[in-house]
């Protein structure tokens, strides 16, 4: 069929056509600024030929609907990458806070150490003074302090990241839930043959935000996406959520169960979550046991030191430190506090300063580890400071990486204003055009029925 | 290629990290340190523990070294009494053992040795700040009391102890000589051979005079060779002052290479972070505001 009736469906429907394509313009505007809109793209086709004698016509234009431009692989890499930058970041700020218990500040074990040193070397000269005696008995109590604030912090840094632990499960079932609810609504809204792009941004941020707290893998099947922890515990499949669950364990810490019961704890990894558990079950153990253990040999080694001599008495040195059998440094003391009670003779009279040099030696000779009391330290801050180094540059370096990924989604997935406003004087003349062609017709058809009357 | 159209991340993230690099550069230029947490050169940490404790003990050591110094001189300038009073009573005991001297004068002589005896006591029972010099390791009470019962009249209450100081890691020095080997020694006895002199003269004997003063005389050279001790002690101890000196400069300049800051560079790069931040921020508010809208007119 052809005629005039017919080039005025054309038109009108390329009216509704421009109209729809405008609306997806005027969308992708208003969500530019939408984190994970994906820009969607009107999808125009031609409509059926219509044939007229030997003159085949154009049947106009059809919007089929609306595409999301996006990138499946690069959103599984973005995924991958905030999983490990999110773990080095939670690593990155307790051990922040870790380490300036190690720095020199004054109430710290390097300055303890010293000045404890260095008021041995003041006895060696003035051994019947009993100030200089207090002296060491304080600097004493304040190297055991030192030892006590530094293992304190280092148990709450532990404490924080177990907290941590739950909070994060807690956050954790709340995405799920969320996304195996969305991957429902795809399902249908597939079925029915509508557009998935909002509700597919919608869980694909989501997604986005749970690659956050835990190491995933991400998985496309006929009944949406598949979940699971980075070990294939299952977090989302199709419509379902399972639960994770906390619980506290033997060792007093909070160990994560998946929805049969099993812990899993230690096979989580990267994420907020992987990274907390990390912290918490390795890394800050390592530093406790080397404190702990330096603590107890130098004790061990001091009081050795202490009973060789005699104290101002007369009496064989008594023991100058104390530490329990478990957490040796939160629990160091000193257990005198008469000055008179610090051995300093070697030969039981007053005055003798023979014991000093092996009080000293105490601090400078090799424990049974093989080092002595300030080069195990100094190991130590070491790996401290080594911790918190990698953890920083871990998240510089996975933060560039996901700042090269994030741009090559962004030139896939983005909305540009210039592209959308380019498109819309597009859209917009053709609007125009096809108005021009209904009035045209009008005019057409008013000259057709002006010849009648 | 289509290009990513959201520039802020990027924008961003440049405007983080050369504000990031300003305010580490400020730091070390306000702190004068590079290191201020472990995690900035865990290495540079570890070692200043070692630094820290080693300084600790210098200062500690240079301490020792001035109070050793002090009492060794004590000991020594008390010996040069006991010399100069040793050869006072050698000549008293030549001027006693002389035909001419009668028995009065014999007998003044004596209160006048007596005299010295006391004063040599006196000497042997000198203290350093609260310490007694002369009395081995039993330095809390006096080494010399009187006692009627011992020949010269006065016991000895100290042992033969030594006490060494601790001037640096691995090196004491001898900060006393016990009264029983420069003043009773049995071959050498200071207070016994003046007794025995004040004896003699008190009886007349001649001979006798001439026999203890003999043995001062011996005790005399004793008592001078002993002064070697302190001596050699005061050389060390100089020596090891400016030792110390010398540690106490390598360990500040170690330290400063450890975690100080050459403030050249540190204000160097300071200038550059602020020159590259300014530069991220004049960028930044070009480039983000610019739309293609910029150009359409509104009518449009």
């Amino acid at each position: 069929m052809g005629g005039l009736n017919a080039s005025l469906l054309i038109a009108s429907q390329a009216l509704q056509t421009m109209q729809g394509a405008i609306g997806a313009t005027s969308n992708n505007i208003a969500n530019a600024n939408t984190p994970g809109y994906t820009r969607e793209v009107p999808q125009f086709t031609e409509s059926p030929l219509s044939q007229n004698g030997n003159v085949v016509i154009g049947g106009g234009v059809n919007l089929t609907g609306l595409q999301s431009v996006r990138d499946q692989l690069l959103s599984l890499q973005i995924q991958n990458q905030t999983s490990l930058q999110s773990s080095a970041d939670t690593q990155s700020s307790i051990l922040q806070q870790v380490e300036t218990n190690f720095t020199t500040t004054g109430g710290d074990i390097t300055s303890a150490l010293s000045a404890f040193s260095s008021s041995l070397v003041r006895l060696s000269a003035n051994p019947l003074s009993s100030a200089v005696q207090q002296g060491v008995i304080s600097s004493g109590q304040n190297l055991a302090r030192a030892f006590n604030t530094t293992s304190n912090a280092l148990t709450s840094a532990q404490a924080g990241a177990d907290t941590q632990v739950t909070q994060t499960v807690a956050q954790i079932n709340t995405l799920t839930k969320q996304i195996a609810q969305l991957n429902g609504q795809v399902a249908q809204l597939t079925a029915a043959g509508k557009d998935t792009g909002t509700t597919q941004d919608q869980r694909d941020e989501l997604v986005q935000q749970l690659s956050k707290l835990t190491g995933l893998s991400v998985m496309q099947t006929s009944e949406g996406e598949t979940i699971t922890t980075g070990n294939g515990t299952p977090l989302v499949i199709g419509n379902q959520s399972f639960t994770l669950q906390t619980t506290t364990g033997g060792d007093g810490m909070q160990h994560v169960l998946d929805y049969g019961g099993n812990d899993i704890t230690a096979s989580i990894k990267e994420g907020q979550l992987g990274g907390s558990i990390e912290l918490r079950d390795q890394v800050i153990p390592g530093f406790l046991t080397q404190l702990d253990s330096l603590a107890s040999e130098f004790t061990t080694s001091f009081n050795a030191a202490q009973a060789q001599g005699f104290d101002s008495k007369g009496n064989a040195g008594q023991s100058f430190f104390s530490v329990p059998a478990s957490g040796a440094a939160a629990g160091m003391s000193v257990t005198i506090s008469d000055p008179a009670l610090v051995a300093i003779s070697s030969d039981g009279s007053e005055g003798s300063n023979g014991n000093v040099a092996n009080l000293s030696a105490a601090l400078t000779a090799p424990l049974p580890s093989g080092q002595s009391v300030s080069q195990a330290y100094a190991y130590l801050v070491d790996q401290v400071g080594t911790a918190a180094s990698d953890a920083k540059t871990q998240s510089t370096a996975i933060g560039q990486n996901l700042l090269q990924l994030n741009n090559q989604q962004g030139s896939v997935s983005g909305v540009s204003i210039d592209e959308e406003t380019t498109n819309l004087i597009r859209f917009q003349t053709a609007y125009q055009a096809a108005a021009r062609v209904v009035s045209t017709i009008q005019q057409l058809n008013s000259v057709t029925i002006n010849m009648i009357s | 290629m289509r290009v990513n159209p959201n520039m802020v991340p990027d924008v961003l993230a440049g405007l983080q990290q050369t504000q990031s690099a300003v305010n580490a550069a400020l730091q070390e230029v306000s702190t004068g340190k590079s290191v201020t947490v472990p995690s900035d050169n865990p290495a540079a940490s570890a070692n200043m523990v070692q630094n820290t404790i080693a300084a600790k003990n210098v200062d500690q050591y240079t301490q020792n070294v001035s109070s050793v110094l002090s009492m060794v001189q004590t000991s020594d300038s008390a010996l040069s009494s006991v010399v100069s009073s040793l050869t006072k009573a050698i000549t008293l005991g030549v001027e006693g053992a002389n035909g001419t001297t009668n028995a009065d004068g014999k007998q003044a002589i004596a209160t006048e040795v007596q005299g010295i005896l006391a004063s040599v006591v006196a000497l042997a029972n000198s203290s350093f700040q609260g310490s007694y010099l002369f009395g081995g390791t039993a330095s809390g009470q006096a080494p010399y009391t009187a006692d009627s019962t011992s020949a010269s009249g006065y016991k000895y209450n100290g042992n033969n102890g030594v006490n060494s100081v601790a001037v640096g890691d691995n090196l004491s020095v001898q900060a006393n000589i016990p009264g029983s080997q420069i003043f009773s020694n049995a071959s050498n006895d200071v207070l016994g051979s003046l007794s025995s002199l004040v004896a003699a003269l008190n009886s007349g004997n001649s001979a006798a005079i001439q026999s203890a003063t003999n043995s001062i005389s011996s005790a005399l050279s004793f008592v001078s060779q002993q002064r070697v001790t302190y001596a050699n002690a005061e050389t060390q101890l100089n020596s090891q002052e400016t030792y110390l000196q010398q540690e106490t400069v390598s360990l500040t300049s170690q330290e400063n290479s450890l975690v100080g800051v050459d403030m050249a560079k540190a204000a160097t790069a300071l200038a550059q972070a602020q020159t590259a931040n300014s530069a991220a921020l004049a960028a930044a508010s070009k480039v983000l505001p610019t739309t293609l809208l910029n150009y359409l007119s509104p009518t449009q």
